[in-house]
C-alpha cells in the first residue's frame, strides 16, 4: 500500500516538474524570439514555409478525408433521427457545436501532433545526436532560435489553416449528407448559419492558436531534452506524441471550462 | 588582449578525481593538449565554453568564468571563440556556404548583404568558393574540417579551439589547416591563439605549436623538447 502511495506520488511530482521544466522552455523560447537578429529571422521563415509545407500542405488530403467522412456519417444519421422526432433545427446546433467548435480543432490537433509532432521530435532529438546542438551552442547560437522557433510558427500557422479547412469541408459534407437524406439545402444552410454565433467563429481559431502551440512546443521539448543518443531519438517521438495529446485533451477541457 | 585568453583553474577531469589540472593557454600561440578517450581531454573545449560543467575548477575564457554568466552572454561570449567540434557539427540541411553564414546570421546585425560579402571572403580564404553550394553528406571528409573551420573563423575571433582537427587529413592538409586557424603572423607569435585538443598532433606540425603538453591520468605532462 505504501509503495503504491510512493510511486503515485513520484509520479505526481514527475509530470510537476515536466510541466515547469515545459513552462521555463516556453519561457526561453519567447526570450529567443525577442532576441532574433534581422538575418537570423529570414532563416527562421525559410524554415518555417517548409515545415508549414510539410505540416498544412502535405496534411490536407487526411484533413479533407476525416472531416468529410465524419460530418457526412454525423449528419446524415442526424437528419435521419431528429426527423423522426421532428427537430431538423437542432442538426445546426450539432454541426456547430460538435463539429465546427470541439471535434474540427481536437481532431486537427490529434492528426497534426500525430502525424508532424513526432516528426518535430524525431528530427531535434536527431539534431542533439549527430552533435549540431552541441555545436551550435558552442557558436554562440541559441538552438531554440534556430531548431524551435520556426517549428512552433509553423505549428501555429498549419494548425489554424487545417482547422479552418477541416470545419469548411465538414459544412459542406454536412450539406451533401443533408441533401442525400431528403433536406433541401436552403433548409440546411438556414439553420446551420442561424446556429453559428460570433463565439463559434473565434473561438475555433482560438483553439487552432493553443493546439498549434502545444504541437509546436511540446514536441520540440521532448526532441531538446532527452538524452543525446542515437537511440533516444524513438524515446523522444514517442514521449512527445503522448505527452502532445494529453496536453490537448487538457486544454480542450480548459476551453470548455473557462467558457461555459 | 589578455595574456592568458584561456585559463583552466584546477579542473578535475571525470575519472581522475585526486588531479586536478591547470593550465595557462599563453597569447599568440598554438597549444596543444594530447590524450586518449579515457584521459578526458575531449572533454576540455565543452568545458571552456560551459557547454558542461567540469567536476571541480573552472576555465576562464579572456578572463570570465562563462559558466556564471546569464545564458545570452555566455552565448555572446561564445561567439569571441571559434569553436570547431570533434565532429565538424555541420548542419546536415545547410550547404557548407549556409553553415559558414549561420553564425553570422544569429549571432551578429549585419545585413544580409554583408554576411554574404564576408562568408564570400571567408569560402575563398579556405578554398570553399567553388564547392559551397554542396551540403555536407555531399563533400569530401577535408572539405567538411574545411567548412567547419571557416565557420569558426566566421567572427574573426582572438582565439580559437580545435576538437580532433587533423583526423583523417593529410600531413599537408593538416599543415595548411592550421597554418587558416593561426591566421597569420604577428610580432608576438601567431596572430590568433589556438588551443588543439586530440589524440595526436601530426610530426610534421609540432615545430608550428610553440606548447605541446600530454594528458595522462588526469594530469598534464610537457612534450616540450
Amino acid at each position: 500500500m505504501a509503495a503504491s502511495i510512493a510511486a503515485l506520488g513520484r509520479r505526481a511530482t514527475d509530470a510537476v516538474a515536466w510541466v515547469g521544466a515545459l513552462a521555463r522552455f516556453c519561457v526561453r523560447t519567447l526570450a529567443a524570439a525577442r532576441a532574433l537578429p534581422r538575418a537570423g529571422r529570414r532563416v527562421t521563415t525559410r524554415i518555417l514555409l517548409d515545415q508549414v509545407r510539410f505540416t498544412a500542405l502535405q496534411a490536407v488530403p487526411l484533413i479533407i478525408l476525416l472531416s468529410g467522412i465524419l460530418s457526412f456519417l454525423l449528419i446524415s444519421q442526424a437528419v435521419r433521427e431528429l426527423g423522426r422526432l421532428g427537430a431538423t433545427e437542432l442538426i445546426g446546433r450539432l454541426m456547430v457545436i460538435a463539429i465546427v467548435r470541439e471535434l474540427g480543432p481536437l481532431l486537427t490537433a490529434l492528426a497534426v501532433a500525430g502525424r508532424s509532432g513526432t516528426a518535430i521530435a524525431a528530427e531535434l532529438a536527431t539534431n542533439k545526436a549527430l552533435g549540431e546542438v552541441h555545436a551550435l551552442e558552442g557558436m554562440g547560437i541559441d538552438p531554440v532560435q534556430y531548431l524551435v522557433l520556426p517549428r512552433l510558427g509553423g505549428a501555429i500557422v498549419s494548425v489554424l489553416g487545417l482547422v479552418v479547412l477541416f470545419d469548411l469541408v465538414a459544412i459542406g459534407a454536412g450539406f451533401l449528407a443533408a441533401l442525400a437524406n431528403g433536406m433541401s439545402g436552403a433548409r440546411y444552410a438556414e439553420i446551420v448559419t442561424d446556429s453559428l454565433s460570433f463565439r463559434d467563429v473565434w473561438l475555433t481559431p482560438a483553439k487552432g492558436l493553443a493546439f498549434g502551440m502545444i504541437i509546436g512546443l511540446v514536441p520540440s521539448f521532448h526532441g531538446l531534452t532527452v538524452g543525446g543518443r542515437p537511440t533516444t531519438v524513438p524515446i523522444a517521438s514517442s514521449q512527445a506524441v503522448v505527452a502532445s495529446i494529453v496536453a490537448i485533451f487538457l486544454c480542450a477541457g480548459l476551453f470548455v471550462l473557462v467558457l461555459l | 588582449m589578455n595574456e592568458h585568453p584561456l585559463r583552466f583553474e584546477d579542473i578535475v577531469l571525470p575519472g581522475w578525481p585526486d588531479a586536478p589540472m591547470a593550465l595557462d593557454v599563453t597569447a599568440h600561440q598554438a597549444v596543444a593538449v594530447l590524450g586518449s578517450d579515457a584521459s578526458g581531454v575531449d572533454q576540455l573545449a565543452a568545458y571552456a565554453l560551459a557547454l558542461q560543467a567540469p567536476p571541480a575548477g573552472r576555465v576562464l575564457v579572456h578572463g570570465r568564468d562563462l559558466a556564471t554568466l546569464p545564458y545570452r552572454e555566455a552565448l555572446a561570449a561564445r561567439r569571441a571563440v571559434g569553436y570547431l567540434p570533434a565532429d565538424d557539427g555541420l548542419l546536415h540541411n545547410l550547404t557548407l556556404s549556409e553553415n559558414v553564414a549561420l553564425p553570422l546570421r544569429f549571432g551578429s546585425r549585419l545585413t544580409e548583404t554583408q554576411i554574404r560579402s564576408r562568408v564570400g571572403v571567408i569560402l575563398a580564404q579556405l578554398r570553399l568558393a567553388d564547392v559551397g553550394v554542396r551540403r555536407p553528406a555531399d563533400a569530401t571528409g577535408e572539405q567538411r574540417r574545411r567548412a567547419a573551420l571557416a565557420r569558426a573563423l566566421a567572427f574573426d575571433p582572438d582565439l580559437v579551439l580545435l576538437e580532433h582537427p587533423f583526423d583523417g587529413l593529410t600531413d599537408r592538409d593538416a599543415a595548411e589547416l592550421l597554418e587558416l586557424a593561426r591566421g597569420g603572423e604577428s610580432a608576438a607569435g601567431s596572430r590568433r591563439t589556438v588551443f588543439i585538443i586530440g589524440p595526436y598532433l601530426p610530426p610534421s606540425l609540432r615545430a608550428r605549436v610553440e606548447s605541446r603538453f600530454r594528458l595522462h591520468r588526469g594530469r598534464l605532462e610537457s612534450e616540450e623538447g
